[in-house]
Protein backbone atom coordinates (compact mmCIF):
# COMPACT_ATOMS: atom_id res chain seq x y z
CA UNK A 1 0.00 0.00 0.00
CA UNK A 2 1.08 3.60 -0.48
CA UNK A 3 1.85 5.93 2.42
CA UNK A 4 3.89 3.00 3.76
CA UNK A 5 5.62 4.79 6.61
CA UNK A 6 2.47 6.25 8.06
CA UNK A 7 0.79 2.83 8.01
CA UNK A 8 3.82 1.36 9.75
CA UNK A 9 3.75 4.08 12.41
CA UNK A 10 0.07 3.45 13.00
CA UNK A 11 0.71 -0.28 13.20
CA UNK A 12 3.35 0.15 15.90
CA UNK A 13 1.27 2.69 17.81
CA UNK A 14 -1.75 0.41 17.86
CA UNK A 15 0.01 -2.77 18.91
CA UNK A 16 2.28 -1.19 21.51
CA UNK A 17 -0.20 -0.80 24.42
CA UNK A 18 -0.87 -4.52 24.31
CA UNK A 19 2.79 -5.45 23.88
CA UNK A 20 3.70 -3.21 26.81
CA UNK A 21 1.00 -4.69 29.07
CA UNK A 22 1.98 -8.20 28.01
CA UNK A 23 5.63 -7.59 28.82
CA UNK A 24 4.89 -5.94 32.17
CA UNK A 25 2.22 -8.31 33.47
CA UNK A 26 2.99 -11.63 31.79
CA UNK A 27 6.51 -11.86 30.42
CA UNK A 28 8.21 -10.10 33.34
CA UNK A 29 6.46 -12.28 35.99
CA UNK A 30 7.19 -15.36 33.88
CA UNK A 31 10.93 -14.61 33.65
CA UNK A 32 11.08 -13.44 37.26
CA UNK A 33 9.47 -16.74 38.30
CA UNK A 34 12.12 -18.74 36.44
CA UNK A 35 14.87 -16.56 37.96
CA UNK A 36 13.47 -16.73 41.51
CA UNK A 37 13.08 -20.50 41.26
CA UNK A 38 16.88 -20.77 40.96
CA UNK A 39 17.46 -18.80 44.17
CA UNK A 40 16.96 -19.14 47.88
CA UNK A 41 14.41 -16.35 47.76
CA UNK A 42 12.53 -15.36 50.89
CA UNK A 43 9.21 -13.55 50.50
CA UNK A 44 9.99 -10.96 53.17
CA UNK A 45 13.80 -10.76 53.27
CA UNK A 46 14.38 -11.15 49.52
CA UNK A 47 17.16 -12.90 47.61
CA UNK A 48 19.53 -14.99 49.74
CA UNK A 49 21.69 -16.26 46.91
CA UNK A 50 21.78 -18.42 43.80
CA UNK A 51 21.18 -22.13 44.40
CA UNK A 52 20.90 -23.47 40.85
CA UNK A 53 18.42 -26.31 40.59
CA UNK A 54 18.56 -27.06 44.33
CA UNK A 55 14.92 -25.97 44.89
CA UNK A 56 13.74 -28.45 42.27
CA UNK A 57 15.97 -31.17 43.75
CA UNK A 58 14.56 -30.48 47.24
CA UNK A 59 10.98 -30.67 46.00
CA UNK A 60 11.60 -33.90 44.09
CA UNK A 61 13.77 -35.68 46.71
CA UNK A 62 11.67 -37.96 48.93
CA UNK A 63 11.86 -37.19 52.63
CA UNK A 64 12.23 -33.42 52.50
CA UNK A 65 9.60 -31.14 53.99
CA UNK A 66 8.86 -29.55 50.61
CA UNK A 67 8.68 -32.91 48.91
CA UNK A 68 6.02 -34.07 51.36
CA UNK A 69 3.98 -30.91 50.89
CA UNK A 70 4.22 -31.00 47.10
CA UNK A 71 3.53 -34.72 46.71
CA UNK A 72 0.56 -34.61 49.07
CA UNK A 73 -0.92 -31.66 47.18
CA UNK A 74 -0.21 -33.34 43.84
CA UNK A 75 -1.84 -36.57 45.02
CA UNK A 76 -4.93 -34.69 46.26
CA UNK A 77 -5.17 -32.77 43.00
CA UNK A 78 -4.94 -35.97 40.96
CA UNK A 79 -7.66 -37.54 43.14
CA UNK A 80 -9.93 -34.64 42.25
CA UNK A 81 -9.05 -34.84 38.55
CA UNK A 82 -9.90 -38.55 38.55
CA UNK A 83 -13.21 -38.20 40.40
CA UNK A 84 -14.36 -34.99 38.69
CA UNK A 85 -13.54 -35.36 35.00
CA UNK A 86 -15.85 -38.34 34.25
CA UNK A 87 -18.99 -36.75 35.77
CA UNK A 88 -18.15 -33.30 34.36
CA UNK A 89 -17.90 -34.76 30.86
CA UNK A 90 -20.53 -37.53 30.90
CA UNK A 91 -23.27 -35.56 32.70
CA UNK A 92 -22.58 -32.59 30.42
CA UNK A 93 -23.12 -34.81 27.38
CA UNK A 94 -26.32 -36.18 28.97
CA UNK A 95 -27.64 -32.66 29.54
CA UNK A 96 -26.80 -31.68 25.97
CA UNK A 97 -28.69 -34.74 24.68
CA UNK A 98 -31.73 -33.90 26.82
CA UNK A 99 -31.72 -30.33 25.46
CA UNK A 100 -31.21 -31.57 21.92
CA UNK A 101 -34.35 -33.73 22.14
CA UNK A 102 -36.59 -31.02 23.62
CA UNK A 103 -39.22 -29.28 21.47
CA UNK A 104 -37.45 -26.34 19.78
CA UNK A 105 -39.24 -23.54 21.58
CA UNK A 106 -38.37 -24.96 25.02
CA UNK A 107 -34.65 -25.32 24.28
CA UNK A 108 -33.47 -21.76 25.09
CA UNK A 109 -35.29 -21.69 28.45
CA UNK A 110 -33.77 -24.91 29.75
CA UNK A 111 -30.38 -24.14 28.24
CA UNK A 112 -30.30 -20.88 30.20
CA UNK A 113 -31.39 -22.58 33.44
CA UNK A 114 -28.68 -25.26 33.14
CA UNK A 115 -26.04 -22.65 32.31
CA UNK A 116 -26.90 -19.85 34.77
CA UNK A 117 -24.85 -21.21 37.70
CA UNK A 118 -21.71 -20.84 35.57
CA UNK A 119 -22.02 -17.04 35.84
CA UNK A 120 -21.59 -17.05 39.64
CA UNK A 121 -18.26 -16.58 41.40
CA UNK A 122 -16.49 -19.44 43.14
CA UNK A 123 -16.86 -17.61 46.46
CA UNK A 124 -20.65 -17.37 46.08
CA UNK A 125 -20.83 -21.03 45.05
CA UNK A 126 -18.75 -21.93 48.10
CA UNK A 127 -20.91 -19.84 50.43
CA UNK A 128 -24.04 -21.59 49.18
CA UNK A 129 -22.67 -25.14 49.34
CA UNK A 130 -20.87 -24.52 52.62
CA UNK A 131 -24.25 -23.82 54.18
CA UNK A 132 -26.05 -26.57 52.33
CA UNK A 133 -23.53 -29.14 53.56
CA UNK A 134 -22.60 -27.61 56.91
CA UNK A 135 -22.47 -30.11 59.75
CA UNK A 136 -24.20 -27.92 62.33
CA UNK A 137 -27.14 -26.04 60.92
CA UNK A 138 -26.55 -26.95 57.27
CA UNK A 139 -29.73 -27.38 55.26
CA UNK A 140 -29.07 -30.89 53.93
CA UNK A 141 -28.39 -32.37 57.37
CA UNK A 142 -31.42 -30.54 58.81
CA UNK A 143 -33.60 -31.91 56.03
CA UNK A 144 -32.30 -35.50 56.05
CA UNK A 145 -32.54 -35.76 59.83
CA UNK A 146 -36.01 -34.20 60.02
CA UNK A 147 -37.53 -36.55 57.45
CA UNK A 148 -35.84 -39.52 59.10
CA UNK A 149 -33.39 -40.58 56.37
CA UNK A 150 -30.50 -39.95 58.75
CA UNK A 151 -30.39 -40.61 62.52
CA UNK A 152 -27.30 -38.46 62.89
CA UNK A 153 -26.00 -35.57 60.83
CA UNK A 154 -23.27 -36.52 58.34
CA UNK A 155 -19.93 -34.74 58.68
CA UNK A 156 -19.98 -33.58 55.07
CA UNK A 157 -17.02 -31.23 55.43
CA UNK A 158 -14.72 -32.91 57.95
CA UNK A 159 -14.84 -36.55 56.96
CA UNK A 160 -13.85 -38.34 53.77
CA UNK A 161 -15.20 -39.32 51.31
CA UNK A 162 -17.93 -36.77 52.10
CA UNK A 163 -15.57 -33.77 51.85
CA UNK A 164 -14.63 -34.70 48.27
CA UNK A 165 -18.28 -35.42 47.51
CA UNK A 166 -19.32 -31.95 48.71
CA UNK A 167 -16.62 -30.26 46.62
CA UNK A 168 -17.51 -32.45 43.65
CA UNK A 169 -21.23 -31.64 43.82
CA UNK A 170 -20.50 -27.91 44.13
CA UNK A 171 -18.12 -28.07 41.18
CA UNK A 172 -20.48 -30.05 38.95
CA UNK A 173 -23.33 -27.64 39.72
CA UNK A 174 -21.12 -24.63 39.08
CA UNK A 175 -19.22 -25.53 35.91
CA UNK A 176 -21.07 -28.27 34.06
CA UNK A 177 -23.04 -25.76 31.97
CA UNK A 178 -19.87 -24.79 30.12
CA UNK A 179 -19.09 -28.32 28.94
CA UNK A 180 -22.77 -28.79 28.12
CA UNK A 181 -22.70 -25.74 25.82
CA UNK A 182 -19.69 -27.13 23.99
CA UNK A 183 -21.49 -30.45 23.51
CA UNK A 184 -24.62 -28.65 22.27
CA UNK A 185 -22.53 -26.91 19.61
CA UNK A 186 -21.00 -30.22 18.59
CA UNK A 187 -24.40 -31.95 18.37
CA UNK A 188 -25.74 -29.09 16.25
CA UNK A 189 -23.00 -29.64 13.72
CA UNK A 190 -23.74 -33.31 13.11
CA UNK A 191 -25.06 -33.69 9.56
CA UNK A 192 -28.84 -34.46 9.82
CA UNK A 193 -28.74 -36.61 6.68
CA UNK A 194 -26.71 -39.20 8.63
CA UNK A 195 -29.65 -39.67 11.02
CA UNK A 196 -32.13 -39.81 8.13
CA UNK A 197 -30.12 -42.56 6.49
CA UNK A 198 -30.03 -44.46 9.79
CA UNK A 199 -33.82 -44.03 10.15
CA UNK A 200 -34.31 -45.63 6.75
CA UNK A 201 -32.18 -48.56 7.93
CA UNK A 202 -34.43 -48.82 11.00
CA UNK A 203 -31.76 -48.01 13.57
CA UNK A 204 -32.98 -47.28 17.13
CA UNK A 205 -31.99 -44.23 19.19
CA UNK A 206 -29.26 -46.08 21.07
CA UNK A 207 -27.60 -47.40 17.92
CA UNK A 208 -27.80 -43.97 16.31
CA UNK A 209 -26.05 -42.50 19.35
CA UNK A 210 -23.27 -45.10 19.31
CA UNK A 211 -22.68 -45.27 15.56
CA UNK A 212 -23.42 -41.70 14.43
CA UNK A 213 -23.43 -39.17 17.27
CA UNK A 214 -20.36 -40.39 19.19
CA UNK A 215 -17.99 -40.66 16.22
CA UNK A 216 -19.17 -37.26 14.94
CA UNK A 217 -18.56 -35.42 18.24
CA UNK A 218 -15.37 -37.33 19.13
CA UNK A 219 -12.98 -34.44 18.45
CA UNK A 220 -14.98 -31.93 20.46
CA UNK A 221 -15.29 -34.49 23.27
CA UNK A 222 -11.52 -34.82 23.36
CA UNK A 223 -11.12 -31.06 23.53
CA UNK A 224 -13.66 -30.94 26.39
CA UNK A 225 -11.82 -33.68 28.31
CA UNK A 226 -8.52 -31.79 28.03
CA UNK A 227 -10.13 -28.50 29.12
CA UNK A 228 -11.82 -30.25 32.06
CA UNK A 229 -8.60 -31.93 33.20
CA UNK A 230 -6.89 -28.51 33.18
CA UNK A 231 -9.79 -26.90 35.08
CA UNK A 232 -9.80 -29.67 37.70
CA UNK A 233 -6.02 -29.39 38.08
CA UNK A 234 -6.57 -25.74 39.01
CA UNK A 235 -9.04 -26.57 41.82
CA UNK A 236 -8.64 -23.88 44.43
CA UNK A 237 -11.58 -21.79 45.61
CA UNK A 238 -13.96 -24.62 46.45
CA UNK A 239 -11.48 -26.52 48.59
CA UNK A 240 -10.08 -23.35 50.16
CA UNK A 241 -13.52 -22.10 51.17
CA UNK A 242 -15.77 -25.16 51.58
CA UNK A 243 -13.41 -27.60 53.33
CA UNK A 244 -10.44 -25.28 54.08
CA UNK A 245 -8.18 -27.98 52.64
CA UNK A 246 -9.28 -30.51 55.24
CA UNK A 247 -9.94 -32.95 56.75
CA UNK A 248 -6.26 -33.53 57.57
CA UNK A 249 -5.14 -31.69 54.42
CA UNK A 250 -6.84 -34.26 52.21
CA UNK A 251 -8.40 -31.56 50.00
CA UNK A 252 -5.32 -29.31 49.97
CA UNK A 253 -4.65 -28.91 46.25
CA UNK A 254 -1.47 -27.94 44.37
CA UNK A 255 -2.43 -24.28 44.11
CA UNK A 256 -3.17 -24.20 47.85
CA UNK A 257 0.06 -26.05 48.64
CA UNK A 258 2.10 -23.54 46.63
CA UNK A 259 0.27 -20.64 48.26
CA UNK A 260 1.07 -22.10 51.70
CA UNK A 261 4.73 -22.45 50.73
CA UNK A 262 4.94 -18.83 49.55
CA UNK A 263 2.90 -17.16 52.27
CA UNK A 264 2.91 -19.63 55.17
CA UNK A 265 6.58 -20.60 54.94
CA UNK A 266 7.78 -17.37 53.26
CA UNK A 267 9.56 -19.41 50.55
CA UNK A 268 9.04 -17.57 47.27
CA UNK A 269 11.92 -19.50 45.65
CA UNK A 270 10.59 -22.94 46.52
CA UNK A 271 7.04 -21.80 45.73
CA UNK A 272 8.07 -20.57 42.28
CA UNK A 273 9.78 -23.89 41.58
CA UNK A 274 6.63 -25.73 42.64
CA UNK A 275 4.50 -23.51 40.38
CA UNK A 276 6.78 -24.22 37.42
CA UNK A 277 6.67 -27.96 38.16
CA UNK A 278 2.87 -27.78 38.33
CA UNK A 279 2.85 -25.94 34.99
CA UNK A 280 5.11 -28.58 33.44
CA UNK A 281 2.92 -31.42 34.77
CA UNK A 282 -0.19 -29.76 33.30
CA UNK A 283 1.49 -29.25 29.94
CA UNK A 284 2.67 -32.88 29.91
CA UNK A 285 -0.83 -34.18 30.74
CA UNK A 286 -2.32 -32.00 27.99
CA UNK A 287 0.35 -33.06 25.50
CA UNK A 288 -0.13 -36.74 26.39
CA UNK A 289 -3.88 -36.50 25.85
CA UNK A 290 -3.37 -34.62 22.60
CA UNK A 291 -0.86 -37.21 21.45
CA UNK A 292 -3.23 -40.06 22.31
CA UNK A 293 -6.08 -38.54 20.32
CA UNK A 294 -3.70 -37.90 17.41
CA UNK A 295 -2.47 -41.50 17.44
CA UNK A 296 -6.02 -42.81 17.53
CA UNK A 297 -6.90 -40.72 14.50
CA UNK A 298 -3.88 -42.10 12.65
CA UNK A 299 -4.83 -45.70 13.45
CA UNK A 300 -8.38 -45.17 12.27
CA UNK B 1 -48.71 -40.55 19.18
CA UNK B 2 -45.28 -42.00 20.01
CA UNK B 3 -43.72 -38.60 19.33
CA UNK B 4 -46.03 -37.01 21.90
CA UNK B 5 -45.15 -39.64 24.54
CA UNK B 6 -41.48 -39.10 23.91
CA UNK B 7 -41.96 -35.35 24.32
CA UNK B 8 -43.74 -35.76 27.66
CA UNK B 9 -40.94 -37.96 29.01
CA UNK B 10 -38.15 -35.67 27.84
CA UNK B 11 -39.86 -32.49 29.10
CA UNK B 12 -40.49 -34.12 32.51
CA UNK B 13 -36.83 -35.10 32.69
CA UNK B 14 -35.75 -31.59 31.69
CA UNK B 15 -37.96 -30.06 34.38
CA UNK B 16 -36.56 -32.37 37.08
CA UNK B 17 -33.00 -31.44 36.09
CA UNK B 18 -33.95 -27.75 36.05
CA UNK B 19 -35.21 -28.08 39.63
CA UNK B 20 -31.86 -29.55 40.69
CA UNK B 21 -30.03 -26.65 39.05
CA UNK B 22 -32.29 -24.00 40.55
CA UNK B 23 -32.60 -25.43 44.10
CA UNK B 24 -29.32 -24.01 45.46
CA UNK B 25 -30.21 -20.56 44.09
CA UNK B 26 -33.80 -20.71 45.37
CA UNK B 27 -32.47 -21.85 48.74
CA UNK B 28 -30.05 -18.89 48.77
CA UNK B 29 -32.86 -16.41 48.02
CA UNK B 30 -35.23 -17.66 50.72
CA UNK B 31 -32.55 -18.27 53.35
CA UNK B 32 -31.52 -14.62 53.07
CA UNK B 33 -35.01 -13.70 54.37
CA UNK B 34 -34.92 -16.09 57.35
CA UNK B 35 -34.05 -15.11 60.92
CA UNK B 36 -30.63 -16.23 62.15
CA UNK B 37 -32.01 -18.96 64.42
CA UNK B 38 -34.40 -20.25 61.78
CA UNK B 39 -31.68 -20.35 59.13
CA UNK B 40 -29.60 -22.61 61.40
CA UNK B 41 -32.37 -25.10 62.18
CA UNK B 42 -34.66 -24.91 59.17
CA UNK B 43 -35.41 -27.93 57.05
CA UNK B 44 -37.84 -26.04 54.79
CA UNK B 45 -37.04 -23.89 51.79
CA UNK B 46 -39.51 -21.12 52.64
CA UNK B 47 -39.04 -18.97 55.76
CA UNK B 48 -41.67 -19.32 58.52
CA UNK B 49 -40.97 -15.74 59.56
CA UNK B 50 -39.88 -13.32 56.84
CA UNK B 51 -37.32 -10.69 57.79
CA UNK B 52 -35.26 -8.01 56.07
CA UNK B 53 -32.92 -7.81 59.05
CA UNK B 54 -30.05 -9.58 57.23
CA UNK B 55 -30.04 -6.93 54.52
CA UNK B 56 -30.33 -4.11 57.08
CA UNK B 57 -27.34 -5.62 58.89
CA UNK B 58 -25.02 -6.01 55.92
CA UNK B 59 -25.83 -2.53 54.59
CA UNK B 60 -25.42 -0.82 57.98
CA UNK B 61 -22.26 1.32 58.31
CA UNK B 62 -21.17 -0.55 61.42
CA UNK B 63 -21.20 -3.91 59.66
CA UNK B 64 -17.85 -5.69 59.51
CA UNK B 65 -18.70 -6.23 55.86
CA UNK B 66 -18.61 -2.79 54.13
CA UNK B 67 -20.69 -4.17 51.30
CA UNK B 68 -21.51 -0.83 49.66
CA UNK B 69 -17.81 -0.14 49.39
CA UNK B 70 -17.30 -3.59 47.85
CA UNK B 71 -20.03 -2.85 45.30
CA UNK B 72 -18.30 0.43 44.46
CA UNK B 73 -14.85 -1.18 44.15
CA UNK B 74 -16.23 -3.95 41.98
CA UNK B 75 -18.02 -1.45 39.71
CA UNK B 76 -14.84 0.59 39.23
CA UNK B 77 -12.46 -2.26 38.51
CA UNK B 78 -14.84 -4.22 36.25
CA UNK B 79 -15.76 -1.10 34.22
CA UNK B 80 -12.21 0.23 33.84
CA UNK B 81 -10.69 -3.22 33.39
CA UNK B 82 -13.20 -4.36 30.77
CA UNK B 83 -12.93 -1.16 28.69
CA UNK B 84 -9.12 -1.22 28.85
CA UNK B 85 -8.90 -4.86 27.79
CA UNK B 86 -11.37 -4.51 24.92
CA UNK B 87 -9.77 -1.32 23.53
CA UNK B 88 -6.19 -2.56 23.86
CA UNK B 89 -7.06 -5.92 22.31
CA UNK B 90 -8.98 -4.43 19.36
CA UNK B 91 -6.13 -2.07 18.51
CA UNK B 92 -3.53 -4.84 18.74
CA UNK B 93 -5.60 -7.34 16.76
CA UNK B 94 -6.30 -4.79 14.01
CA UNK B 95 -2.63 -3.91 13.78
CA UNK B 96 -1.62 -7.58 13.63
CA UNK B 97 -4.29 -8.64 11.16
CA UNK B 98 -4.18 -5.67 8.78
CA UNK B 99 -1.21 -3.34 9.14
CA UNK B 100 1.85 -5.57 8.71
CA UNK B 101 3.38 -4.50 11.98
CA UNK B 102 7.10 -5.36 12.22
CA UNK B 103 7.68 -8.62 14.07
CA UNK B 104 4.07 -9.67 13.47
CA UNK B 105 4.76 -13.42 13.29
CA UNK B 106 6.85 -13.38 16.45
CA UNK B 107 4.10 -11.54 18.36
CA UNK B 108 1.43 -13.97 17.17
CA UNK B 109 3.67 -16.92 18.03
CA UNK B 110 4.20 -15.59 21.55
CA UNK B 111 0.46 -14.95 21.97
CA UNK B 112 -0.36 -18.55 21.12
CA UNK B 113 2.42 -19.87 23.34
CA UNK B 114 1.21 -17.74 26.26
CA UNK B 115 -2.28 -19.23 25.84
CA UNK B 116 -0.93 -22.71 26.57
CA UNK B 117 1.08 -21.83 29.70
CA UNK B 118 -0.86 -22.39 32.94
CA UNK B 119 -1.62 -19.23 34.91
CA UNK B 120 -0.10 -20.57 38.14
CA UNK B 121 3.39 -19.99 36.72
CA UNK B 122 3.06 -16.18 36.62
CA UNK B 123 0.75 -15.74 39.63
CA UNK B 124 3.16 -15.46 42.57
CA UNK B 125 5.96 -13.61 40.72
CA UNK B 126 3.35 -11.07 39.55
CA UNK B 127 2.30 -10.65 43.18
CA UNK B 128 5.95 -10.14 44.14
CA UNK B 129 6.41 -7.45 41.50
CA UNK B 130 3.42 -5.45 42.81
CA UNK B 131 4.68 -5.96 46.35
CA UNK B 132 8.14 -4.67 45.40
CA UNK B 133 6.62 -1.51 43.92
CA UNK B 134 4.43 -0.98 47.00
CA UNK B 135 1.28 -1.30 44.92
CA UNK B 136 -0.49 -3.92 47.01
CA UNK B 137 -3.90 -2.91 48.35
CA UNK B 138 -4.54 -0.48 45.48
CA UNK B 139 -6.75 -0.66 42.39
CA UNK B 140 -3.72 -1.00 40.11
CA UNK B 141 -3.08 -4.74 40.59
CA UNK B 142 -6.85 -5.28 40.50
CA UNK B 143 -7.11 -3.78 36.99
CA UNK B 144 -3.90 -3.76 34.96
CA UNK B 145 -2.82 -7.44 34.99
CA UNK B 146 -5.97 -8.44 33.08
CA UNK B 147 -4.66 -6.47 30.08
CA UNK B 148 -1.89 -9.06 29.65
CA UNK B 149 -4.39 -11.75 28.67
CA UNK B 150 -3.74 -12.85 25.09
CA UNK B 151 -7.13 -14.53 24.65
CA UNK B 152 -8.89 -11.36 23.46
CA UNK B 153 -6.26 -10.43 20.88
CA UNK B 154 -6.34 -13.98 19.58
CA UNK B 155 -10.17 -13.94 19.39
CA UNK B 156 -10.43 -10.66 17.46
CA UNK B 157 -7.36 -11.41 15.33
CA UNK B 158 -8.93 -14.67 14.17
CA UNK B 159 -12.18 -12.88 13.36
CA UNK B 160 -10.45 -10.15 11.35
CA UNK B 161 -8.30 -12.59 9.39
CA UNK B 162 -11.41 -14.33 8.08
CA UNK B 163 -13.23 -11.04 7.43
CA UNK B 164 -13.06 -9.58 3.88
CA UNK B 165 -10.86 -6.51 3.40
CA UNK B 166 -12.82 -4.88 0.54
CA UNK B 167 -14.56 -2.19 2.58
CA UNK B 168 -11.38 -1.06 4.28
CA UNK B 169 -9.52 -0.87 1.00
CA UNK B 170 -12.31 1.19 -0.54
CA UNK B 171 -12.27 3.56 2.43
CA UNK B 172 -8.48 3.77 2.23
CA UNK B 173 -8.59 4.68 -1.47
CA UNK B 174 -11.16 7.36 -0.64
CA UNK B 175 -8.52 8.91 1.61
CA UNK B 176 -9.80 7.80 5.02
CA UNK B 177 -7.21 7.77 7.84
CA UNK B 178 -6.43 4.67 9.91
CA UNK B 179 -8.48 6.06 12.80
CA UNK B 180 -11.46 6.76 10.52
CA UNK B 181 -11.25 3.25 9.08
CA UNK B 182 -11.15 1.81 12.58
CA UNK B 183 -14.14 3.86 13.68
CA UNK B 184 -16.41 3.57 10.66
CA UNK B 185 -15.48 0.24 9.12
CA UNK B 186 -13.79 -2.03 11.66
CA UNK B 187 -15.75 -1.24 14.84
CA UNK B 188 -19.20 -1.88 13.32
CA UNK B 189 -17.92 -5.12 11.76
CA UNK B 190 -16.32 -6.56 14.88
CA UNK B 191 -18.98 -5.34 17.31
CA UNK B 192 -20.37 -8.83 18.08
CA UNK B 193 -16.91 -10.26 18.84
CA UNK B 194 -15.96 -7.15 20.83
CA UNK B 195 -19.14 -7.45 22.95
CA UNK B 196 -18.42 -11.15 23.44
CA UNK B 197 -14.91 -10.31 24.61
CA UNK B 198 -16.34 -7.60 26.87
CA UNK B 199 -18.76 -10.05 28.49
CA UNK B 200 -16.07 -12.70 29.07
CA UNK B 201 -13.68 -10.08 30.46
CA UNK B 202 -16.32 -8.57 32.74
CA UNK B 203 -17.25 -11.99 34.10
CA UNK B 204 -13.59 -12.93 34.54
CA UNK B 205 -12.73 -9.80 36.52
CA UNK B 206 -16.00 -9.80 38.47
CA UNK B 207 -15.61 -13.42 39.55
CA UNK B 208 -11.85 -13.55 40.07
CA UNK B 209 -10.94 -14.73 43.55
CA UNK B 210 -7.36 -16.06 43.83
CA UNK B 211 -5.54 -13.04 42.35
CA UNK B 212 -7.45 -10.37 44.34
CA UNK B 213 -6.98 -12.46 47.50
CA UNK B 214 -3.19 -12.16 47.03
CA UNK B 215 -2.95 -8.43 46.31
CA UNK B 216 -5.71 -7.04 48.55
CA UNK B 217 -5.54 -7.02 52.33
CA UNK B 218 -7.70 -4.25 53.74
CA UNK B 219 -11.45 -4.72 53.99
CA UNK B 220 -12.11 -1.35 52.30
CA UNK B 221 -10.32 -2.34 49.07
CA UNK B 222 -12.05 -5.69 48.52
CA UNK B 223 -14.27 -6.70 45.64
CA UNK B 224 -17.65 -8.38 46.20
CA UNK B 225 -16.23 -11.75 45.21
CA UNK B 226 -13.29 -11.42 47.60
CA UNK B 227 -15.56 -9.98 50.29
CA UNK B 228 -17.72 -13.10 50.26
CA UNK B 229 -14.59 -15.20 50.84
CA UNK B 230 -13.72 -12.97 53.81
CA UNK B 231 -17.18 -13.48 55.26
CA UNK B 232 -16.87 -17.25 54.85
CA UNK B 233 -13.52 -17.28 56.65
CA UNK B 234 -14.43 -14.63 59.21
CA UNK B 235 -16.78 -14.10 62.09
CA UNK B 236 -20.00 -14.31 60.05
CA UNK B 237 -19.17 -17.98 59.61
CA UNK B 238 -22.04 -19.06 61.84
CA UNK B 239 -24.76 -16.98 60.22
CA UNK B 240 -26.16 -18.66 57.11
CA UNK B 241 -28.95 -16.08 56.73
CA UNK B 242 -26.55 -13.12 56.76
CA UNK B 243 -24.15 -15.03 54.55
CA UNK B 244 -26.87 -15.65 51.96
CA UNK B 245 -27.96 -11.99 52.02
CA UNK B 246 -24.39 -10.95 51.18
CA UNK B 247 -24.14 -13.71 48.58
CA UNK B 248 -27.38 -12.44 46.99
CA UNK B 249 -25.88 -8.96 46.64
CA UNK B 250 -22.72 -10.43 45.10
CA UNK B 251 -24.55 -12.82 42.79
CA UNK B 252 -27.38 -10.72 41.34
CA UNK B 253 -25.20 -8.41 39.16
CA UNK B 254 -23.44 -11.43 37.63
CA UNK B 255 -26.72 -13.22 36.92
CA UNK B 256 -28.32 -10.06 35.46
CA UNK B 257 -25.35 -9.52 33.11
CA UNK B 258 -25.48 -13.20 32.21
CA UNK B 259 -29.20 -13.07 31.35
CA UNK B 260 -28.98 -9.78 29.43
CA UNK B 261 -25.87 -10.81 27.51
CA UNK B 262 -26.93 -14.45 27.21
CA UNK B 263 -26.58 -14.41 23.42
CA UNK B 264 -22.98 -13.19 23.64
CA UNK B 265 -22.13 -15.50 26.49
CA UNK B 266 -23.33 -18.44 24.42
CA UNK B 267 -21.21 -17.16 21.53
CA UNK B 268 -18.17 -16.89 23.79
CA UNK B 269 -18.41 -20.61 24.47
CA UNK B 270 -18.70 -21.34 20.77
CA UNK B 271 -15.61 -19.24 20.16
CA UNK B 272 -13.60 -20.94 22.88
CA UNK B 273 -14.42 -24.27 21.30
CA UNK B 274 -11.64 -23.83 18.78
CA UNK B 275 -12.00 -26.67 16.34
Amino acid sequence: MHKGTSTKTWAILMVSPFVLCFILFWLAPMLLGLWVSLHNWNLSSGNNGFVGLQNYVDILTPGSLYNEAFMLALKNTLVFVVISVPPLVIIALGLALVLDNLPTRLKPVFRTIYFVSYSISVTAVSAIFLWLFNENGGFINNLLVSIGILDQPINWLSEQPYAWLSILIATVWWTIGFNMMLFINALDEVDPSLYEAADLDGANAFRKFIYITLPQIKNVAFFIIIMTVIASFNLYGQSRLITAGGPEQSTTTLTMGIQNTVFGMNQLGIGSSMAILMGIIMLLVTAAQYFMSYRKKEVN
Amino acid sequence: MRRKQKNIIIVTLAVLIAILFLLPLVWMVFTSFKTLSESMSSSAILPKVWTLQNYVDIFSPTSDAPILLWVFNTAVITAVGTILVVVIDILAAYSLARLNVPGKNIIIGIIIMALTIPGIVTLFPAFYIFKSFNLLDTFIPLILPYTASTMGVFLIYNFLVSFPKDLEEAAYLDGASQMQILRHVIFPAIKPVAVTLGVITFMGIYNDYLWPSLVINSNEMKTLTLGIATLIQGSNFVNPAGMMAATMVATIPAIVVFLVANKYFVKSVTNSGIK
